[in-house]
């Protein structure tokens, strides 16, 4: 139940990041509702996971699903650049943040 | 330094205080002022969105936020400092910097997928 919950965690914060765009389009309080509920949930499924999962571990996959998804969605549906420079520069980022997130829990 | 980026970096900075926030708050003010740090962080967040590619910056405030978290750490409440972190710390900025060389700093995401 806990890795579920921190995979639906890493979902809910890339719905999240969708909502950001989509409020910065429509400007309506659907999705700046959605994006609160977004973030929020992930926030609460993301705490239950840690009530047994390592946190180090915990938090490294949580954000990675995140962000990763948050990129992969913007570069799919929103028309950001695949350009593989940026894309090299993102999986340096996320790696990094992985690294930084397992070894200081 | 650009206007739209600099958002993210107020974002990320305010960042780093409500994760720092939820670790150590233990009073009322002190959750007050967790609460008011998220809203600001979000607030930039979402401004910067409206100029910059929403994933990229995404992870560029993840990835400043984390690194400030973890710095902070060491700096204020005496966590370990040890090179793999700081290595860690130096690739993450390597790879914010060239995120923001590459990104096209228009207002219209969809014109830059074309280039």
């Amino acid at each position: 139940m806990a890795w579920i919950s921190l995979i639906v965690a890493g979902l809910c914060e890339t719905i999240g990041v969708i909502m950001i765009n989509e409020f910065n389009k429509k400007r309506n309080w659907q999705s700046l509702s959605l994006l609160i509920l977004g973030f929020g949930s992930s926030f609460l499924f993301l705490t239950f996971a840690l009530s047994t999962l390592p946190m180090g571990t915990a938090y490294a996959i949580w954000t990675g699903i995140g962000a990763t998804g948050g990129a992969v969605v913007g570069m799919i549906f929103y028309g950001e650049s695949k350009d593989w420079k940026r894309i090299t520069c993102i999986a340096i980022i996320i790696s990094a943040v992985i690294g930084l997130k397992l070894i200081s829990s | 330094m650009n206007k739209h980026w600099m958002k993210v970096f107020v974002g990320a900075f305010f960042e780093v205080l409500w994760v720092i926030g939820l670790k150590h708050s233990d009073g009322f003010l002190d959750w007050i002022g967790t609460i008011i740090a998220i809203t600001i962080s979000f607030y930039f967040l979402i401004l910067a969105g409206k100029s910059l590619p929403v994933g990229t910056m995404y992870i560029v405030f993840v990835g400043l936020g984390t690194a400030g978290t973890v710095l902070s750490e060491i700096v204020i409440f005496n966590e370990s400092f040890d090179l793999v972190k700081i290595a860690l710390i130096l690739l993450l900025l390597f790879g914010v910097i060239g995120l923001k060389i590459l990104t096209k700093e228009d207002d219209q995401v969809e014109k830059g997928a074309v280039s």
